[in-house]
């Protein structure tokens, strides 16, 4: 505490949320405060608890994927996907290749609408309105593209298990090359406004270092734990579906602050897309969905699937006893790693650096609460 | 390591006992003993062959019978994973915390002992989670917790 000769100051505690704008969704932080510098943060979580493992041991395997797409509904294909391929794993049921490869295409658009979502709401907590209207215009043209698939723009219920519910319609894929050919340009645009901003270095360089070590301490993963300079994405390195087949890199930065993060996401959208242009071209015509019934079983077992979210790995920890519902499932999602670290990330910062943390970890809420 | 070799090394180098379950996954999986614990998990977070430091996911089990807690980690440096798993006792379930060797623990083990009631020691903080604060109806994750709306699914 600061002590000047005859001032005394003493510590204030401050309380952020459940309903801030930059906590993305409901989050609460008691901040202990020294002034304006955060002595002590503790996140209160829960305000977004369903209760999903409770639900889905009550529910038919198909009838938990509605359910998993509440998961988190930023990048709901991709928890569809996880859970599919975790009874796929236990069952060994093996899905179409047409299949495998619109299951990539949508979860690598759904990997760039999310990264989108990302970078404009952490521009539009650090004040800047325009960047956020500019993603969000491309991000609709994400949305339209899901939407002409299966009639959803946020929960989609595409991914099933033994494939995917339909087959796309036939103007999706001149439509998904129009937006491939545009969204780099986009992103180059994004720099422009955002990478060389001095406002934006100033605000992002050196703020919310994460060091290799907390990396591994917390379990840190995907893009944040690629800007801290580990190289590790579950596509490539515990590669799942087809990922083997498609040419592409994993961007590494080592500035390990907020600045670093979203420089991976920019460069990861890029990857994104060129896996996509790879898949439409590899994409053989056939079936999309191996025909299970109503009272599909898995064997027993237990099997633990991970994907490379765009939040980090998506993990489900699935047990099965034979019967048709799930005996016990658990989710793991990477925001409640990254909401785990930011007490110690945020030691010393002030509260303006709080925000613009939060939100380059890309925390979404009811991942954590599930 | 592939399956065969991560088995050979940890059975040779572990000192404690370790049953292994058979699975037809590619991840091996150990029951450890709950007092062999933590020197368990020091050994696989140590050794510089395994170097197993990235605690991919904690989460309890109630099967009827007794508890279990299961660890899923896995290697950022090796790329390789294992599971391993703790049996409990059902009447008075206790395990030891592991958050001293993954900080990543601390959440999960407060999980653990929210939702199904199983005591973790020496956790710094074990306080109210996900439920409400002034929550007093049990711990709603084991299986006979049954939820005032609950409506059982229909047998066919």
């Amino acid at each position: 505490m600061a002590k000047t000769r005859d001032l005394y100051t003493e510590e204030l505690v401050l309380n952020m949320g459940p309903h801030h704008p930059s906590t993305h969704g409901v989050c609460r932080l008691i901040l202990k405060m020294d002034g304006e510098v955060i002595t002590d943060c503790i996140p209160v979580v829960g305000y977004l608890h369903r209760a999903i493992e409770k639900i889905v041991e009550n529910r038919t395997y198909a009838q938990c994927i509605p359910i998993m797409d509440r998961f988190e509904y930023v990048t709901a294909m991709m928890c569809d996907w996880a859970f599919c391929l975790a009874t796929e794993k236990l069952t060994k049921l093996e899905i179409p290749e047409r299949a495998e490869y619109l299951r990539v295409i949508m979860g690598e658009l759904n990997r760039i609408a999310s990264h989108l979502l990302c970078i404009g709401v952490t521009a539009l907590d650090l004040g800047a309105l325009t960047p956020f209207l500019y993603t969000f215009r491309e991000r609709e043209l994400i949305l339209d593209l899901f939407e002409m698939t299966c009639g959803q723009r946020l929960t989609y219920n595409y991914i099933r298990i033994g494939g995917v519910a339909r087959d796309i319609p036939p103007e999706f894929i001149p439509k998904c090359r129009e937006f491939l050919n545009i969204i780099n340009p986009k992103i180059d645009d994004y720099e422009k406004i955002l990478t060389e901003n001095p406002i934006w270095i100033a605000r992002n360089k050196g703020v919310g270092i994460i060091p290799e070590q907390m990396v591994y301490d917390y379990a840190i993963s995907g893009p944040s734990a690629r800007a801290s300079g580990v190289n590790y994405d579950i596509r490539k390195h515990d590669t799942y579906s087809i990922y083997d087949r498609f040419d592409f890199d994993i961007p590494v930065f080592f500035g390990c602050d907020s600045y670093d993060r979203y420089r991976a996401r920019l460069a990861e959208m890029r990857q994104a897309a060129r896996i996509i242009g790879q898949a439409l071209d590899q994409m053989p015509e056939g079936e999309v969905r191996v025909k299970v019934t109503a009272a599909f079983k898995t064997e027993p077992g237990e099997v633990y699937s991970r994907i490379e979210n765009s939040r980090g790995e998506m993990g489900i920890h699935l047990i099965s006893d034979g019967s048709k519902k799930p005996f016990r499932m658990r989710a793991r999602g990477g925001s409640y790693n990254h909401l785990m670290a930011v007490p110690e990330i945020v030691k010393g910062l002030k509260i303006a650096d709080l925000v613009a943390v939060f939100a380059s970890l890309d925390i979404i809420m009811p991942e954590i609460d599930r | 390591m592939t399956k065969e070799e991560l088995i050979a090394h940890i059975t040779e180098n572990f000192s404690g006992t370790l049953e292994i379950i058979e699975t037809n996954q590619p991840e091996p999986y150990f029951i450890v003993k709950a007092d062999e614990l933590r020197d368990f998990s020091r050994f696989i977070h140590d050794d510089p062959q395994l170097m197993l430091n990235f605690l991919m996911n904690l989460s309890a089990v109630d099967t009827g019978e007794r508890f279990e807690t299961v660890y899923n980690v896995c290697s950022y440096r090796h790329k390789h994973r294992i599971f391993f798993k703790v049996y409990l006792d059902h009447d008075q379930p206790e395990v030891d915390s592991v958050m001293k060797i993954w900080s990543a623990a601390n959440w999960y083990e407060r999980e653990v002992w929210e939702l199904f009631g199983i005591l973790v020691h020496d956790h710094p903080n074990l306080t109210r989670f996900l439920l409400p604060e002034d929550w007093d109806q049990g711990y709603p994750m084991r299986k006979d917790w049954i939820g005032r709306d609950v409506i059982p699914l229909p047998e066919r």
